[in-house]
């Protein structure tokens, strides 16, 4: 097994010193490992990187939807440029890749004189691209309104606030659950990105890639990270489809 | 259930709706030409018209769901405030009847009903809910108060839709073709309801399509067309003895079916 | 008169009265001074650090500059593109077997949807990167990026499809049928074309997640934009620059392929 070292060069050393390295192949000769081994050896640091994935998870899908809450209200109040604001910076962050927003956190910002720690730019990066999908779906929840209903409310004498409080958004909400669930599955895939940069300690992915350069994990150290990915986003399907049952509007 | 302190409209009775000189354009077209309305306390005005000629408009400008660029619209006396807790107040005071219903999707017809007068008028859960079941009765829909409106039918919603609008107690009820929306076997339920309000005296001001109801029931009709109010008379003057020519080409192109 | 169909962000604030109006006029006035103020906070920083000197900007003067850019973006959509296809047919087989009525099947292809839905992309393209060598296998840079961006995409591919079929009215099925087509035929001569009619638009809008994750080329070697990004960068050392604009190209291909994906949707209405 003879996979080729191929050690990608660092862009630049910062001048605090951080490189950048992205991990490659195997090392040679080291023992393929078999699960027991692998649980033995690794087993805390397996359990340890799920919580880190999941706490990372949870912050970032907590900001991206306060985030979210607020692009919203901006996008929808009558002031044209605020109104122009919120949809640009939708265009912004639904558009972009992960990486390269990563990239642009981690690497340039210090050239404007901007040093963020690793943990930061990841949780940046994890909570302003949901936070931009979380705001097209509470839009696309308030659209599931009928006007005539907004109307109604208005000719019975219901102010702004009791409105927004009685009518919009509650059935905004309730309408979006089902996209709010796949947006939390979404977010826990994109906290994969932690593994592209030195984070202590290590996310699922990150975790996966450090065993495979020290020793031979071979399918079953991937596996192990995989399902306990999948098993997530499965539980986190079943919370929501439960919750979309109960809450669901019939029209 | 009574709405008026005698059970007959005099001609004394104060102007509950006043409309003077009012105009509207949408951009560039005039919908409403000079309009001057006044609807009296306990009276029964239809409007009647073909489709473009403003009459829906009409009604929505009385509780300001449409603007107008100029003239006076003053509801029991006060003028219509243009903005904020007034006209809060105001709009609570008249009903509106929407044709395509309008009930809140996600609450149950009981809430439906109650919603208003718990959070605008202020009222106790339990005394609202206590008035809504007893006005989900006298619409005969109050086997249905645990539903939502998804689960009823069109003639059901209709006639909640007019329950949600008198448990705000209003002074005067607007009816937006409340049965334009229905199939033919819904309409004459949310018609005999309809009657059965005028009966007790309530103010409502009507945009209908259906005359035979209009003749029974209207103390005036007005008849609109191109946004000017063209003929105002007794549903007997007009319907027998229409005046203009339009009205009457309009009289004929619906008996001719 | 008949009112035009409103959506609820016009409907949810009224015509505003005299005061309102005065209120808005004021803060769209604000709100324009704190943008305008935003602006220049971000380009005195740029100035401050002598990011906006010419060296770092008059590189894309250049046509090498473009070219080799261009270069790196048929790398990416070549990537793109073939994922798409491998995703494309892996979502419709998993997919049928969904639907299929052999439980077996059935139970198999909804666990590997579930799976292909529930890891990560990056976690897929390490699996090529480190595992797949483990066992022997050289692949070229290209499928190392292409495949695992496929199989992390044919999960969502196959319920997009299978929500399309879903669509389709059974009357349509129930006619073919009746007109003596066998039901294999009936699916991919009437049902199917109809399902991906419908589907079109979130198709495309996968085709940008699918292109999104191709950035992640950088990992496996493979030439596409980023990695080209990288090479100016270490030429002309204007790392800040070249991120930012080609974080631009990106954006703009995206919007751009969401913006097809609508108008087919409102053509398709």
């Amino acid at each position: 097994m003879n996979a080729a070292r191929q050690i990608f060069k660092p862009c630049r050393l910062f001048p605090t010193g951080r490189a950048f390295c992205f991990l490659s192949g195997p090392a040679k000769g080291d023992n393929h490992m078999d699960i027991s081994a692998l649980l033995t050896q690794y087993g805390d640091k397996y359990l340890q990187a799920l919580l880190t994935t999941w706490k990372l998870t949870v912050f970032s899908f907590s900001l991206a939807f306060l985030i979210g809450i607020a692009i919203t209200v901006i996008r929808v109040c009558p002031i044209r440029p605020l109104q122009l604001f919120g949809d640009f910076y939708i265009q912004i962050f639904r558009n972009i890749p992960g990486a390269a927003l990563l990239i642009l956190l981690v690497y340039a910002l210090p050239y404007l004189n901007i040093v963020l720690s690793y943990y930061t730019c990841v949780l940046i990066a994890t909570s302003l691209i949901p936070s931009a999908f979380c705001s097209e779906y509470l839009m696309a929840g308030m659209n599931t309104i009928a006007p005539g209903q907004i109307e109604a409310a208005r000719a019975l004498g219901m102010s702004f606030s009791k409105i927004m409080k009685n009518i919009v958004i509650p059935q905004a909400l309730r309408s979006s659950v089902l996209s709010l669930t796949n947006l939390l599955v979404a977010t826990m895939l994109t906290t994969a990105l932690a593994s592209q940069v030195p984070m202590n300690p290590m996310d699922l992915t990150g975790l996966v890639s450090h065993i495979n350069t020290r020793a031979v994990g071979g399918v079953t150290a991937f596996l192990i990270s995989a399902v306990l990915y999948c098993t997530t986003a499965v539980i986190i399907g079943q919370i929501g489809t439960r919750i979309d049952r109960k809450v669901r509007i019939l029209r | 259930m009574n709405f008026s302190e005698n059970n007959t409209t005099s001609a004394n009775a104060a102007p509950i709706i006043e409309l003077s000189h009012v105009d509207k354009h949408f951009g560039s077209l005039h919908v409403l030409k000079d309009i001057s309305l006044t609807v009296k306390k306990g009276e029964v005005v239809v409007i009647i018209g073909p489709s473009g000629s403003g009459k829906s408009t009409l009604c929505r400008t009385i509780n300001r769901l449409e603007t107008i660029d100029s003239g006076e619209i003053r509801i029991d006396g006060t003028a219509l405030p243009e903005e904020g807790k007034k006209l809060a107040l105001l709009r609570s005071q008249v009903g509106m009847v929407f044709q395509s219903f309008n009930l809140f999707s996600h609450k149950t017809i009981l809430d439906n009903v109650t919603i208003a007068p718990i959070d605008v008028l202020g009222k106790s859960k339990k005394e609202a809910r206590a008035e809504a079941m007893d006005l989900l009765k006298r619409v005969g829909v109050d086997s249905q108060a645990s539903k939502v409106p998804a689960q009823l039918s069109g003639g059901q919603q209709q006639r909640v839709a007019i329950a949600r609008a008198l448990a705000m107690h209003p002074k005067a009820i607007l009816f937006d073709e409340p049965t334009s929306a229905l199939d033919p076997e819904m309409i004459g339920e949310v018609l005999d309801v309809m009657t059965s309000l005028a009966k007790d005296g309530m103010t409502m001001v009507i945009v209908t399509h259906e005359m035979n109801f209009a003749r029974r029931v209207a103390d005036r009709i007005i008849f609109m067309d191109g946004g000017s109010i063209l003929e105002e008379n007794t549903p007997d003057e007009f319907f027998s003895h229409p005046q203009t020519k339009r009205a009457q080409d309009f009289l004929n192109s619906i008996q001719a079916h | 008169m008949k009112q035009t169909q409103s959506s609820i962000r016009d409907v949810l604030y009224e015509a505003p009265g005299p005061k309102a109006r005065k209120r808005i006029a004021v803060i769209t006035v604000l709100s324009l001074l704190a943008l305008a103020a935003l602006a220049v906070a971000v380009i005195r920083r740029f100035a401050q650090t002598g990011q906006l000197d010419a060296r770092y900007w008059s590189i894309f003067t250049r046509y090498t500059t473009w070219r080799f850019l261009g270069y790196g973006l048929t790398g990416t959509m070549t990537a793109a593109l073939t994922a798409g296809v491998i995703t494309f047919f892996a979502g419709l087989l998993l997919m049928m077997g969904r639907i299929s009525s052999c439980k077996v099947l059935r139970v198999l292809c909804t666990v590997l949807i579930e799976f292909s839905r529930g890891v990560p992309t990056l976690l897929f393209i390490y699996f090529f990167l480190l595992v797949v060598p483990q066992f022997g296998i050289r692949l070229p840079a290209l499928w190392k990026v292409a495949l695992p961006v496929a199989i992390s995409a044919c999960g969502v591919v196959a319920e997009v499809l299978r929500s399309g079929v879903n669509a389709v009215p059974k009357g349509q099925t129930e006619a073919a049928l009746s007109l003596g087509m066998q039901r294999r035929s009936a699916f991919f001569k009437i049902i199917f074309p109809q399902a991906l009619r419908y589907v079109i638009p979130a198709l495309i809008s996968e085709l940008v997640i699918v292109l999104k994750d191709t950035t992640f080329a950088y990992i496996v070697n493979y030439s596409d934009l980023m990695q080209n990004a990288r090479v100016l960068i270490s030429n002309y050392d204007a790392l800040l620059s070249v991120y930012l604009v080609t974080a631009v190209i990106y954006i703009l291909i995206n919007y751009a392929l969401n913006k097809i994906s609508v108008a087919v949707a409102r053509r398709t209405q």
